[in-house]
């Protein structure tokens, strides 16, 4: 290869690496325990939800707001969760004034409206078993939690405001650049792709195994990485595209954008404050559209002037994956005559443009495989950390020279310093804070927030003050080991959940997450030994002695 | 062995233009690219390829402002490239009538 072209991919791939390095490791690792959001949901909440069968009980929903509200007129939509077993509701005020009485606005608070927050409106998750509602916040767990975590929710409130939310923007920035070295990485070790394929070799030098590690795994994952960091952009700062094109070819109505890809439906429909004759009965109404789609999955219902004479309902419905790839389907139905006014079957009049958005979708959730598919998904996004990881100490290894001036190479420790605590800590803190939201008596949103981040911050200034790498490395696997194990016990002690119980009861997703944290917890255990084993020092404030063996030989070529 | 510095960029305002040029410019050349092609094809349907093409494209002409070995030819590469596949939709010349 060009030496030129060769030394500007190596410097652009370096530079875009390092910006990124370590929130791309909390966006993979958060993003790999997202694969068992449902598991983690249930294991919280000790709920297993596994195998259960039931019509969601819509008019009981109905009857009890009833007893709270005047229904009349008011829109509901429902986001029904993916397992089915539950919903988030949200209730607008009525659109009839004589029910909603609207005060005049106070002006000042126009800007954002938060939601819940509109006249008697009400945002809140309903349980279709045991038919309980709760506010988000309570129903807050840590399966939502790290499942934001991915994409930096966390970040939004910090309070930098440019007028979209900061952590989103950071994450779609950080995936972009994360696609720029994905590519730059691939085309810097083109030439050897193919005679250092499987190229690892454990027992030599820690630069080399950190090399192998980060070509060898990276380019067996790189399939799987590019995949993921194009969706990640898309699903987190499509606007970027959107946008302009919205500007240019829709005269600047995102709305209409949004509809001509299928992303939401518009529904307008005038209040005539002419009440329904009659009964709405929705279980039978969902229940018929759900027989009719018989491989599909309603997500969503939107309920329209409820009770007036204009009363409109739609349903969304999406194709189960191993059914039909790709497609989406919805109807809207006129309540008082009964009419059809528009539909589309998710099972048979799929369109390009669900196939691409199918795509998108189910190539980053990973869910058209079911549990071994996503195993191997989890696999593949810690192999990810593992090349960030390794990507972190080449930086730092191939700056460590003793022709380097003091004073860089200092920076350059204690940036890696910085890196490996914050990256490595994290599951130390996840296990904790997974043991703890088994122990507090009260969790919810803010308690989860507190845990998590405090005990990062705690853990991450210790690791950095030991100011020694294999340190580091040696505690966090051995904090790791006992904090993992201590997150079946927790489960098994607060509840009674052992796994033997679980596992008997068919509670396989409570099982699978205690199973989990006991694999982890037996890896991290291993490792420990190796390490210890076999640990090399590796400190570089203290090279005032002689320069190591190790770090002379680094210099290669 | 970090990269050969002889082949990098030294001075900041270059490798600012060429961070320019790449971002700025590749971004232009993305969406005019695009554009172009809604005037021959359903525009629903590029919009929701771009998905796909326009950001793996974005980085591509990002590197290519790195590796081109002058930045302002680049430059103009990219502004031309624009202008031309903006054509069709500055002269409203659309031939997927019914979008």
């Amino acid at each position: 290869m060009d030496p030129r072209k060769y030394n500007i991919y190596f410097h652009t791939h370096t530079i875009s690496g390092i910006i990124i390095a370590a929130l791309l490791y909390v966006i993979f690792f958060a993003g790999s325990f997202s694969f068992f959001k449902d598991d983690i949901s249930a294991w919280q909440k000790g709920r297993s939800e596994v195998g259960r069968q039931f019509d969601p009980p819509y008019n009981h929903l109905l009857d009890s707001l009833s007893q709270h509200y005047n229904l009349r007129g008011r829109n509901f939509n429902f986001y029904l969760l993916r397992q089915g077993q539950g919903t988030y509701v949200d209730m607008t005020a009525s659109q009839d004034t004589t029910v909603s009485k609207p005060k005049p606005k106070p002006k000042k608070e126009e800007g954002r409206r938060r939601r819940g927050e509109d006249g008697d409106a009400a945002y809140f998750r309903y349980h279709f078993a045991d038919k309980t509602a709760g506010d988000y916040s309570d129903s807050y767990d840590m399966a939502e939690f790290l499942y934001r975590l991915h994409f930096l929710a966390q970040l939004n409130q910090v309070g930098v405001n440019i007028g979209t939310p900061f952590g989103y923007l950071v994450a779609g920035i950080v995936a972009f650049l994360f696609l720029f070295a994905l590519i730059t990485g691939l085309l810097l070790h083109w030439d050897k792709i193919k005679s250092n394929f499987f190229l690892f070799r454990p027992m030599s030098k820690w630069k080399t195994v950190w090399t192998d590690m980060h070509t060898v795994l990276g380019v067996i994952g790189f399939p799987f990485q590019l995949v993921f960091a194009v969706t990640g952009v898309v699903l987190i700062v499509n606007y970027v595209l959107l946008t302009p094109f919205a500007n240019l070819l829709y005269d600047g109505d995102s709305e209409k954008l949004y509809e001509s890809l299928q992303y939401n439906k518009t529904i307008k429909v005038d209040y005539t404050y002419k009440p329904m004759n009659g009964m709405f009965d929705m279980d039978a109404f969902v229940g018929k559209w759900q027989s009719e789609w018989k491989n599909s999955q309603i997500s969503r219902i939107y309920v329209r002037n409820y009770m007036d004479e204009s009363m409109q309902v739609s349903l969304e419905a999406k194709p189960n994956p191993d059914a039909n790839f790709a497609g989406s389907g919805f109807v809207t139905v006129n309540i008082a005559n009964g009419k059809v006014l528009e539909q589309k079957s998710p099972d048979t009049d799929g369109n390009y443009i669900d196939a691409v958005k199918s795509l998108v979708y189910h190539l980053h959730f990973g869910d058209f495989g079911g549990k071994p598919l996503r195993i191997v998904f989890f696999l593949l996004g810690l192999m990810g950390c593992a090349v960030i990881i390794s990507g972190i100490m080449i930086w730092l290894v191939a700056r460590d020279k003793v022709a380097t001036e003091l004073r860089k190479r200092k920076f350059n420790f204690w940036a890696t310093n910085f890196f490996l605590s914050a990256c490595l800590s994290m599951l130390p803190v996840t296990a904790f804070t997974f043991i703890m939201v088994k122990m507090l008596d009260h969790v919810n949103q803010s308690v989860i927030y507190k845990t998590y981040f405090y005990s990062w911050l705690v853990l991450g200034v210790y690791l950095m003050i030991l100011r020694s790498l294999p340190r580091m490395n040696r505690h966090t696997l051995l904090l790791s080991a006992v904090l993992c194990l201590g997150v079946p016990i927790a489960n098994g002690i607060s509840t009674g959940l052992w796994m033997w119980n679980t596992w008997q009861q068919g509670a396989f997703d409570i099982f699978f997450v205690d199973a989990l944290f006991l694999v982890l917890a037996g890896s991290c255990a291993y490792a420990y030994t190796r390490v210890n084993a076999d640990a090399k020092p590796f400190k570089v404030l203290s090279l005032r002695k002689a320069p190591e063996k190790v770090l002379k030989s680094s210099v290669v070529k | 062995m970090p990269a050969n510095k002889k082949y990098l960029t030294k001075s900041p305002w270059l490798r600012l233009s060429k961070i320019l040029a790449g971002s700025v410019g590749g971004y232009a050349v993305m969406m005019s690219l695009h554009l172009f092609f809604t005037a021959f094809l359903p525009k629903e349907y590029v919009i929701i390829t771009a998905c796909f093409t326009g950001y793996i494209l974005w980085a591509f002409l990002l590197l290519y402002a790195f590796i081109a070995t002058n930045v302002w030819r680049v430059w103009g590469l990219y502004i031309l490239l624009t202008f031309v596949f903006a054509l069709p939709y500055l002269l409203k010349f659309n031939l997927n009538y019914g979008s």
